[in-house]
């Protein structure tokens, strides 16, 4: 752990990503009043900004990139489980209402 | 933590308390995941009566979020000086994060308000419902982030300061702090914005 | 705070904060072995309660028409039965082996959070008395459309809903009163301890392993309880929400699960099997673990195929958070849903042949010794290959729709977990009881025990495949003479008492044996596995030395050597290593650090069921007095000197 520490991104970096997550937040709302005009790629895009945003959140705030890979594969094997059973879940009620 | 004897820790080389922390956020991601679900199903219904759209007030819910996402680097900040043992600046940046934080939990409190007036109670459909008890656990959260950071920064004003050693170190509430930073994008993108 | 023992355990223990006898050691106490022996004697105490309920369930449908118990009763009681075997027996039994033995097979001093364990304990406990200090506190009155409320009487003001709480069932409507906010609530609390303890065991297995104990040579056991801990970290926050939602629609009127209020009650299932699936792995995998420990020790051969045991296990506990719609095919689910649900039912089939297949093959062959461990797991084996080919027979969908809620169901499950899980617990108590109290048991005892059960056990649950599927239907008190049912009740019936007299044997053996039983070596088994390496009882500090290990099954192959045609053989200095190891293990040469007790984690599980009687009676008193107790917990437990550090501060 003590030699993660030194990989560690510098103050002038951590600015620099938060201005990134501000700027890809600024988007995001632009998105939700142009709704109209970007349309159907509206709500993929606003995913897509997300993940970007929790991506960039985890792995250099949470310094998960720096980790040991045991944490890694827990954590990320924890979010596909959730992703999986929750689509599952989801699609099912969706679909249990039109058979 | 150390091997003072020859009594074996740590083979993977992760510390012991860092790893039962992130086995404890990912198993919040599956909380977290049973409520998004739950919200997604119910806001994907056409049942009658009022809808979430009709109370969103998506500029001030903007800011609110904004604020949120900047405590997140406050919160790495202090965490940066803490590394280099810069007992003033960690203090500092650890108080602005508990502000930050409780600005949003004001935040919260006052859309909350002002829903219920505007007739959009707990229990009036399953929008109110899912939408109460999904932000309001996640709020719950920041408010234990909160306590916590103040806890900290409390601790900090002792003549010995801050480590990143011991228990609930800096380092843990951080990690605990992003992640509730974390679910809040999830949550501003999926409750307020689709 | 660090406790100090000095090789000979002189006068320093006395400056210790705590006592080391007597009840406040235990209540104190982070000794991972002996918040091991509480859990397993809270849990003995619950599977009783669970057993006199089965009982009272069995005299009532000993006739037709029997009016033993009303209908409320009867609900109440078959309800706290399920409730009480699967969240405060079994779980809690299975959480007493990985406390106790979890540290000793990795070679360990404790786990990786020893004020955690404790917590997780207490929580258990606290959680359990909340729930059933609903026949003191609860009230369940007349559901709409069904029994008066004059019927209910002491034993029906218990939760009713079934251990599933079906939607909308279980909701104000049907099952009015508080005695399912208790329910709910109280499996919240009750999740709460699971779900500390998981996170304890992982970091414990990941982190905690000894010298050379690679992931490849822990023993079966260890794997089955990281799998365990595994299910229990991601299935729990499922099931916390969903009860969440539960108490929300009883408490304050909000309709996740009620569609008056558009919400969905097929969701309920959805969320609750999402849980309640792997929760059926949860209970089973320790008994899995366990008989892979048995079997090679008594067959005195190697495990057929360990590699294939340990991914087996994990393929069952990674296939098994995909099956859980197969609870749901007579629900509305989309038949897509259904066939893709049957598949996936009939492959998680593959892994647990697998892991029968290696047993078979582990015992082929062997010098077996059938000792009562040996016995149980060896019925073990045949009475969890009845219930798992009962259940591949649910994979099939039309078939599973007919068998939907008959006593078939319920011969399958009891099949599994009575004959699968509790068989393997029985299995490990007898094997492992030489090492916890240092005494024998009566051999005698364990095989009387052992054939009553079996027999006792198949008359109960055998009968009920035939009765299921001449359509006995399953939570229904009471069924017509006409039916042509009641001979195989009585049998049912009759087989009950047989196993309730099995367990009063268990019971005079245990008592007896611990007091006068013939005092144990330290390998009374001539076992594979590190924890037989040590003194019998286990000194408070497990090992003298951090234990090396340079193998699978290391203490075997401290102990044998192979001949040219693949023989054991004893090695000539095995005495003598088995000599050294029991002086050294006594006589530790090392100075030994251990944590200290604390008594923080009682009093922050304490606050716990305030707070649930608070969201049960909307008091704003009882919350604050569990917030108190919360805050004086966690504050109490934060400003504690932290193990680690003193563990330095003392060293040096």
């Amino acid at each position: 752990m003590s030699d993660s520490h030194i990989e560690h991104p510098t103050p002038q970096k951590y600015v620099q990503i938060a201005i990134v997550l501000g700027v890809l937040t600024a988007i995001e709302i632009a998105l939700y009043y142009t709704e109209d005009i970007v349309g159907v790629f509206t709500d993929p895009l606003l995913i897509f900004l997300a993940v970007g945003k929790f991506i960039i959140v985890v792995g250099w705030f949470m310094h998960l990139r720096y980790e040991n890979k045991t944490i890694n594969r827990f954590f990320i094997g924890g979010m596909i489980l959730a992703l999986i059973l929750f689509t599952i879940v989801m699609v099912e009620r969706a679909s249990a209402n039109y058979f | 933590m150390s091997d003072s004897h020859a009594y074996p820790h740590e083979p993977t080389g992760v510390e012991t308390r860092k790893l039962g922390m992130w086995v404890f956020l990912s198993t919040e991601i599956l909380f977290f995941g049973t409520l998004i679900t739950t919200f997604m199903i119910f806001k994907g219904s056409d049942f009658p009566g009022m809808k979430l759209t009709d109370v969103y007030d998506i500029p001030f819910t903007s800011i609110s979020s904004f604020i949120l996402l900047m405590s997140s680097l406050t919160m790495v900040l202090a965490h940066n000086a803490l590394e280099v043992n810069d007992q003033e600046k960690t203090r500092v940046w650890l108080l602005a994060t508990a502000m930050l934080g409780a600005v949003f939990l004001a935040g919260q409190i006052y859309e909350f308000t002002e829903f219920y007036h505007k007739g959009f109670e707990l229990s009036t459909n399953i929008y109110s419902s899912s939408f109460y008890v999904l932000t309001g656990f996640h709020g719950l959260h920041v408010f234990i982030g909160v306590v916590l950071l103040l806890a900290l920064w409390g601790i900090g004003q002792r003549q010995k300061g801050l480590t990143l050693e011991g228990g609930m170190n800096l380092e843990f509430v951080a990690l605990y702090w992003h992640f509730v930073d974390i679910v809040w994008i999830v949550l501003f993108t999926v409750v307020y914005l689709i | 705070m660090t406790k100090i023992i000095e090789p000979k355990r002189q006068s320093s223990i006395f400056r210790r904060p705590s006592s080391e006898t007597g009840i406040w050691s235990w209540i104190t106490t982070v000794d991972h072995k002996k918040i091991g022996i509480m859990y397993g004697y809270a849990a003995f105490f619950f599977l009783l309660i669970g057993g006199l309920e089965a009982l009272v369930l069995r005299i009532q449908l000993s006739q037709p028409d029997n009016n033993f118990l009303t209908a409320a009763e009867y609900n109440a009681m078959f309800t706290m039965h399920g409730t009480t075997m699967i969240f405060l027996a079994i779980m809690p039994i299975s959480a007493a082996f990985f406390n106790y033995l979890l540290p000793l097979q990795i070679g360990a001093r404790d786990v990786a959070f020893p004020r955690l364990n404790a917590l997780s304990f207490w929580i258990f406990i606290f959680g359990g008395a909340f729930l059933y200090s609903t026949f003191i506190f609860g009230t369940a009155g007349a559901p709409e459309g069904g029994y008066l409320a004059e019927e209910v009487g002491w034993l029906g003001s218990a939760p009713n809903g079934g251990w599933f709480g079906y939607q909308p069932n279980a909701g104000m409507k049907y099952s009015p009163g508080t005695a399912m906010d208790y329910w709910a609530i109280g499996l919240q609390i009750l999740g709460i301890a699971s779900l500390i303890s998981a996170f304890n065991f992982i970091t414990t297995i990941i982190n905690m392993r000894t010298e050379g104990m690679r992931f490849m040579r822990m023993p079966v056991f260890t794997w089955m309880t990281f799998a365990v801990s595994f299910l229990l970290a991601f299935s729990l926050p499922i099931i916390a929400i969903a009860l969440f939602y539960v108490t929300f629609d009883r408490k304050f009127g909000t309709t996740f699960f009620l569609t008056e209020g558009g919400g969905d009650p097929i969701l309920w299932q959805h969320l609750f099997w999402l849980f309640g699936h792997p929760e059926v792995y949860i209970l089973i995998l320790p008994a899995f673990g366990i008989v892979s420990e048995v079997l090679p020790t008594f067959s005195r051969k190697p495990l057929f195929g360990y590699a294939a045991i340990v991914f087996a296990g994990f393929g069952i506990a990674f296939i098994g958070f995909g099956v859980w719609a197969h609870h749901m095919f007579a629900s509305a689910i989309s038949p897509v849903a259904q066939a893709g649900f049957g598949l996936s039912t009939m492959v998680i089939a593959v892994p647990t042949g697998v892991k029968i297949f290696n047993w078979l093959g582990t015992i082929w062959g062997g010098k077996l010794k059938l000792n009562t461990p040996m016995l149980f797991s060896l019925g073990f084996i045949g009475m969890f290959l009845i219930g798992g080919l009962s259940g591949v027979t649910h994979s099939i969908v039309p078939a599973d729709t007919q068998q939907t809620d008959t006593y078939y169901v319920v011969a399958h499950f009891h099949y599994v977990l009575f004959g699968g899980a509790l068989f393997g617990i029985f299995s490990g108590l007898y094997y492992w009881f030489p090492k916890v109290w240092g005494k024998m048991y009566n051999e005698s005892l364990g095989k009387i025990h052992f054939w009553l059960m079996m027999i006792g056990f198949n008359l109960t649950f055998g009968p009920m495949h035939w009765l299921g599927l001449q359509g006995q239907v399953r939570r229904t008190w009471v069924y017509a003479e006409e039916t042509n049912l009641q001979f195989w009740n009585i049998v049912v019936t009759v087989g009950a008492f047989i196993i309730a007299l099995s367990i009063i044997v268990f019971m005079i053996n245990w008592i007896f044996s611990k007091r006068n039983g013939e005092k144990a070596p330290f390998d009374p088994w001539d076992a594979r596995t590190i924890e037989w390496t040590i003194p019998s009882p286990t000194p408070v500090w497990n090992f003298s030395k951090a234990p090396i290990v340079k193998s699978l099954d290391d203490f075997w192959h401290t102990k044998y050597s192979e001949d040219e045609e693949g023989r054991a053989v004893k090695r000539a200095e095995a005495d003598q290593i088995l000599l050294d190891l029991e002086e050294e293990g006594l006589n530790p040469s090392e100075h030994i650090e251990l944590p200290s007790p604390s008594y923080f984690p009682i009093v922050l599980a304490s606050g716990l069921p305030f707070l649930g009687y608070a969201v049960i009676y909307k008091s704003i008193p009882l919350a604050l007095i569990g917030s108190i107790l919360l805050l004086i917990g966690g504050f109490g437990w934060g400003t504690e000197p932290l193990e680690e550090e003193a563990f330095e501060d003392s060293h040096e």
